[in-house]
């Protein structure tokens, strides 16, 4: 047998099913206690709501205060109970694995963001390109870079190749021996 | 207890895999190769390396410090050493060269080389060789010569090597001459040229083709003629050059010269001196002949030209306008091998823009940094 759904039990309690439907339940309640059962219900409910619904004085304060010594004797209840236990906010957040989750996401965090922080490697032009750079000269392009460099040199002169060389010269402060570097695009 | 356990374990491995991620890691000695032929006529005596590998944004940076201890295994003195650099990486495509003029390292002696370079790569570190070092070329006290020469480093050294011997020459005779007082003052003259010209340099962007769009930001292109500085003495003399300027950009210089001698030559390089509206602000840039088999018979004419385009910025980084040119011969090589530079009387000239050779800045350094009497013992060794 296939019973009607709540809705339609409630909504029949209520008296406010159409005329089809009704006929409908009203044969399937004949033949089901189950069903009927479940109207008496939905109508018992129904009639203690027109009940609360005409309650006259209501004495506000009153059941302020009533409720607010029942919020306190329940406080006072709850820590008799907890006498036993440690305090609440002592215990750790974090423990076992999802600590060990936690921090991972923390690290995936951070590094995430210093890869993204970081300027992307010299894209000067669409061909390659030598260059001085601080400290040094480089051939580069396409997110590559050939740098030498001629770092704590003083004094340094820069000469550019027109077939697509520059070169850095300097007596190197380490080994007082004249240094030239060059770097070559082809 | 088990979870304790997963504890201690878990969270120093996260954070310390974290550090090593974000910061530098040492490289070991593998990372960079040097390779000296079977009979090479220096042998490495010892490599120190300070090389580590740092993560920038997508890319590695991989900083390469490695010093070479080389031994003159040869009966001539060593005057000079070129060491090729090549990145291992195929796609960087990086080739650079470390040359050592001036040196003075008898039979037997060693020298100390340092290859400081940094390659930038959008992938991760690999293991093995990162760059590969190559002897080029050596040149010894007589101009004689070693090397596969690939980088033209006999040409190289042999002028810079000659270059080294006329300003010692020249130092020794304003000794000679004038005595401690004058070379003292020819000294402080050299270094204070130096400190004057490294004042304002311009920067310069050397792009090995022409531009592929025509920038809209730029004034339209036009020739602009070379000014040249002719030589007496020089066997080949600029004739007529001109480059297309378009504001900060120079491309496509090209000069024709005619070779004055009684030599066939095989080689030419020009000075090409570009500076700006104001002319406080210049670069030096060289104007080698690009054919390979260039070939200019006694009084015929030739073309030195360059498919390239020189981008000027100011030292604020800012576009700056081509306003002159200045060439003149700098460099010629003879069908002989024989190379002619120019010497100082020619140079005079050119002396505000041109830097002194690099001999005169050791030179010069050694004055300022040990004195008067450890330049002149530098000088008496050669």
């Amino acid at each position: 047998m296939k019973h009607p759904n709540q809705s339609t039990l409630a909504l029949f309690a209520g008296g406010d099913l159409g005329y089809f439907a009704r006929w409908k339940t009203e044969r399937h309640l004949a033949n089901c206690d189950l069903c009927g059962a479940e109207v008496a219900s939905f109508e018992a409910i129904r009639e203690i709501s027109t009940d609360l619904a005409e309650v006259p004085e209501v004495s506000w304060s009153g059941l302020e205060a009533e409720m607010k010594a029942n919020i306190r004797l329940g406080l006072v209840a709850g820590e008799c109970v907890r006498m036993a236990d440690a305090p609440l906010r002592e215990r750790r957040l974090f423990t076992g694995f999802r600590a060990a989750v936690a921090l991972a996401s923390i690290v995936t965090l951070v590094v995430t963001g210093v890869v993204l922080q970081t300027p992307a490697p010299l894209m000067a032009d669409d061909h390659m390109v030598v260059q001085g750079i601080d400290n040094g000269i480089e051939v580069g392009g396409r997110g590559s870079a050939f740098r030498l460099m001629n770092t704590g040199a003083t004094n340094v002169t820069f000469s550019v190749g027109a077939q697509g060389s520059m070169g850095a010269r300097y007596v190197d402060p380490k080994t007082g021996y004249i240094t030239i570097n060059n770097v070559y695009a082809e | 207890m088990r979870s304790n356990g997963f504890n201690r374990l878990a969270i120093p491995m996260l954070v310390g895999a974290g550090v090593v991620f974000a910061q530098t890691a040492p490289l070991p000695d593998r990372s960079v190769n040097i390779n000296l032929p079977n009979d090479s006529p220096v042998s490495l005596v010892s490599m120190a390396n300070q090389s580590s590998a740092t993560p920038r944004g997508a890319a590695t940076v991989l900083d390469l410090h490695i010093g070479f201890t080389l031994r003159n295994d040869r009966s001539n003195r060593i005057h000079g050493v070129m060491l090729r650099v090549v990145s291992q990486e195929a796609t960087l495509g990086g080739k650079g060269s470390v040359t050592y003029p001036s040196l003075n390292v008898g039979p037997g002696e060693t020298f100390l080389v340092r290859i400081d370079m940094q390659l930038v790569r959008p992938t991760q570190v690999s293991d093995g060789h990162m760059a590969q070092v190559d002897l080029d070329g050596v040149i010894y006290q007589d101009l004689s010569f070693y090397g596969p020469d690939r980088l033209h480093s006999k040409r190289y050294l042999t002028a810079c090597e000659l270059e080294a011997q006329r300003d010692r020459e020249y130092f020794k005779k304003v000794l000679a001459q004038g005595g401690k007082a004058a070379l003292s003052k020819e000294m402080l003259q050299s270094a204070s040229r130096q400190q004057q010209k490294d004042g304002a340099p311009l920067n310069v962007r050397v792009v090995r083709s022409g531009p592929v769009v025509t920038n809209a930001a730029l004034p339209p292109e036009h020739p602009e003629q070379f000014a040249f500085v002719r030589f007496p003495d020089a066997p080949v003399d600029p004739i007529e050059g001109s480059a297309q300027i378009s504001g900060n950009e120079a491309r496509t210089p090209r000069i024709d010269v005619m070779n004055k001698s009684g030599k066939p030559v095989k080689y030419v390089e020009l000075g090409w001196v570009l500076s700006d509206a104001s002319g406080k602000q210049s670069i030096a840039a060289s104007l080698p002949s690009a054919e390979r088999d260039l070939y200019i018979a006694p009084g015929k004419k030739a073309s030195v030209l360059q498919e390239t385009t020189l981008r000027l910025f100011s030292g604020n980084g800012q576009p700056a306008n081509v306003q002159k040119m200045t060439g003149y011969v700098s460099q010629v090589e003879f069908t002989d091998g024989k190379i002619w530079v120019p010497n100082r009387q020619n140079l005079e000239n050119l002396r505000q823009v041109v830097a002194p050779s690099m001999e005169e800045q050791r030179l010069s350094q050694m004055y300022v940094n040990k004195g008067l009497d450890a330049l002149i013992e530098e000088l008496k060794k050669f």
